[in-house]
């Protein structure tokens, strides 16, 4: 019995050692960390269990019989993550490259298979050269097999992807299919064709940092959702955003503790929209003062930067945030930001986190771009998912709210349970302008002065119908408030809005524009 | 310290220039604000129609672009200017917002290709940075 415990215990030890210690040297040199050191920093310190170490693969073609791949190029298992289950996938770069073959993509979907029987988050490191060619159809197999989960899986736990090296061709749809990706700057990279084929092809000369590095993806294409500069910021940063959610669709997030005031009364909220209606403003810093401590987790950062996304705790509960952002294109709904925040609207959705939807929206981008790129079909996304979700909706009016990118922000209409705006917001169905233009054209043409007339005009209308009354009025807005009082007012809502039950038509699914 | 007579649209300014070694406490440059008082732009329809000319950008440059359509409201720097990443390089009118367009990085205005009052298009360049 002892030889034989003994032999377990050697076999381990050379499977844990990966592709062994010279790769793994060249891997820390790459300033990349191996597949185990990252599980280790993820999951609480002695947590993790391996499932699968045994694992080899079967292949027998191109000499693949002579190859030995300690638990085929992944390693696979569980732990916690601040004491919560946690299910995770970490692809070898150090055995075969990490490549993909039947049974390293078994063993991937084998912890997929648990993560949802048991309801918990997946954490998914991407670390590999692709498919292992020699093994043909059998890792192209594998590959559907992952997405195939991925999409089973969606919407019912979250599925974090992290991609630490290469991620390239049919690897990366793994990702796109899950919640989050994560990238660390200069390490990590994505892309469908790399840049040798693209040159072959059409004769474009990029790099593979411009093609589908970190920054690539966090600022142009907007399929990351995070950047960071080092694997254990990174991982850091994955640890906090599973803190902000729940294990699964049929859990609330986690409630922590609060240090912050619920009655914070917050003076600077009143003086921080400028007066004149035409002068930027931060909203991250509005953001800020209604949270509990000043804490904003911002999702996307450096994508559609038009508009803010991320979560904030209110009363020590998460809240989704969705806020214009009057910095950057004067806070106007385009193609992109209609995308983020429709994306970050289902997320929330799916796993029962209230959205706080923060307005000061001047309208929707005008241009043929937009309008070629299809902001009909992307804007109406937004719509779509501010009337899809069933979470608790508050919607505040911080300034401008016009035409239908009022509407697209969650008006009343398209279900927000309490709107609230402060004294200084603009709701109507164009801007003053414009309005006092087509108003009162004929008062303007006629006029021995006419642009006098249209001066005093365009202040008629501002004062009469660019304010929050009138919606209010009409039972579009649920109350006018102080700024000062906006935070205690919303936890209030938050609040009262807990026990909401809202019942759809029984359906397959709806038909999202995509 | 050194004199010079400088020329700009034809007033004369006489200007003194001191050498400052290297062990000089800051050498920070002041972006400074126009000397004119900030005119009001003028109408869209007034906007000169120029005819686009070509930016020449040369290797290690950054171009900064509009980013959306609009007037230009106000130029704050100029030719050579030192700015830092964040500065304000100009104000675009556009969406009834005075947007304000940044330096994306640390560097010396190369050029500016705009006039206050123009009428932009997204993707025009406006500002080179070397």
């Amino acid at each position: 019995m002892k030889e034989k415990i003994e032999r377990l215990l050697e076999t381990t030890k050379k499977i844990e050692l990966g592709g062994g210690e010279q790769r793994i040297e060249k891997h820390h040199k790459s300033g990349k960390l191996t597949a185990r050191e990252r599980i280790n920093l993820l999951f609480d310190e002695g947590s993790f269990v391996e499932v699968d170490k045994f694992v080899e693969h079967r292949c027998t073609n191109f000499g693949m019989e002579k190859v030995e791949a300690a638990s085929d190029g992944v390693v696979t298992g569980y732990g916690t993550v601040e004491g919560r289950l946690v299910f995770t996938y970490a692809q070898d770069f150090t055995v075969v490259g990490g490549s993909l073959g039947e049974m390293h993509a078994a063993k991937i979907c084998k912890v997929q298979d648990m993560a949802l029987k048991m309801g918990a988050p997946i954490v998914g490191f991407n670390d590999s050269g692709g498919a292992r060619i020699q093994e043909g159809v059998d890792a192209l197999s594998g590959y559907g097999k992952i997405f195939y989960r991925n999409t089973i899986s969606s919407g019912v736990i979250p599925q974090i992807s992290v991609i630490m090296g290469p991620s390239a061709g049919g690897a990366v749809y793994s990702p796109a299919l899950t919640d989050f990706i994560f990238m660390v700057d200069k390490t990590s990279m994505m892309f469908i064709t790399g840049p040798q084929v693209i040159k072959s092809v059409t004769g474009e000369e990029v790099t593979q940092e411009e093609l589908g590095g970190a920054n690539t993806h966090n600022k142009v294409s907007g399929v990351a959702h995070f950047m960071d500069n080092t694997e254990a910021e990174c991982i850091e940063r994955i640890k906090e955003l599973l803190s902000l959610l729940p294990s699964n669709n049929l859990e609330d997030a986690p409630v922590y503790t609060m240090e912050d005031e619920i009655n914070r009364i917050e003076e600077q909220l009143n003086e921080i929209v400028p007066v004149n209606p035409n002068k930027p403003y931060d909203m991250k810093e509005v953001i800020k003062l209604i949270a509990d401590g000043g804490y904003f987790f911002e999702v996307q950062e450096k994508f559609a930067q038009n508009i803010i996304t991320g979560y904030i705790r209110l009363n020590g509960k998460t809240i989704g945030v969705v806020a214009n952002q009057p910095k950057v294109l004067a806070g106007c709904l385009d193609i992109n930001a209609s995308d983020k925040a429709g994306r970050f609207i289902r997320t929330c959705d799916a796993f029962n986190i209230p959205l706080l939807n923060l307005v000061d929206v001047p309208g929707f981008l005008p241009g043929a771009t937009q309008e070629y790129g299809g902001i009909i079909r992307h804007g109406a996304k937004m719509l779509y998912a501010y009337s899809e979700a069933t979470v608790p909706k508050v919607t505040l009016i911080v300034r401008k709210a016009y035409g239908g990118a009022y509407l697209a922000m969650c008006s009343k209409d398209l279900g927000a349970d309490q709107v609230f705006a402060w004294p200084n917001a603009e709701i109507a169905v164009m801007g003053p302008d414009g309005a006092a233009n087509i108003i009162f054209k004929k008062d303007i043409e006629n006029s021995n002065d006419p642009i006098a007339t249209r001066q005093e005009k365009i202040a008629e209308y501002r004062d009469t119908v660019a304010n929050p009354y009138i919606a209010a009025q009409r039972g579009f807005v649920d109350d006018v408030i102080v700024p000062s009082i906006t935070r205690p007012r919303l936890i209030s809502a938050f609040d009262m809005l807990e026990s909401k039950r809202e019942n759809r038509p029984a359906k397959k699914h709806g038909n999202l524009p995509v | 310290m050194r004199k010079f007579m400088i020329n700009v649209n034809g007033n004369s300014y006489e200007v003194e220039v001191e050498e400052v070694g290297v062990s000089g406490t800051s050498q920070r440059s002041v972006v400074s604000a126009p000397s004119t008082p900030a005119p009001t732009p003028s109408a869209p329809k007034a906007a000169p129609k120029e005819e686009k000319k070509e930016v020449v950008v040369s290797a290690g440059q950054e171009v900064v672009e509009a980013p959306m359509p609009g007037n230009i409201w106000k130029i704050d720097v100029k030719e050579g200017d030192t700015v830092k990443a964040g500065d304000i390089l100009l104000i675009l009118e556009a969406m009834k917002m005075e947007n304000e367009i940044l330096a994306p990085r640390d560097g010396v205005v190369a050029s500016i290709n705009t006039t206050q009052g123009a009428a932009v298009n997204t993707g025009d360049k406006l500002v080179v940075l070397d």
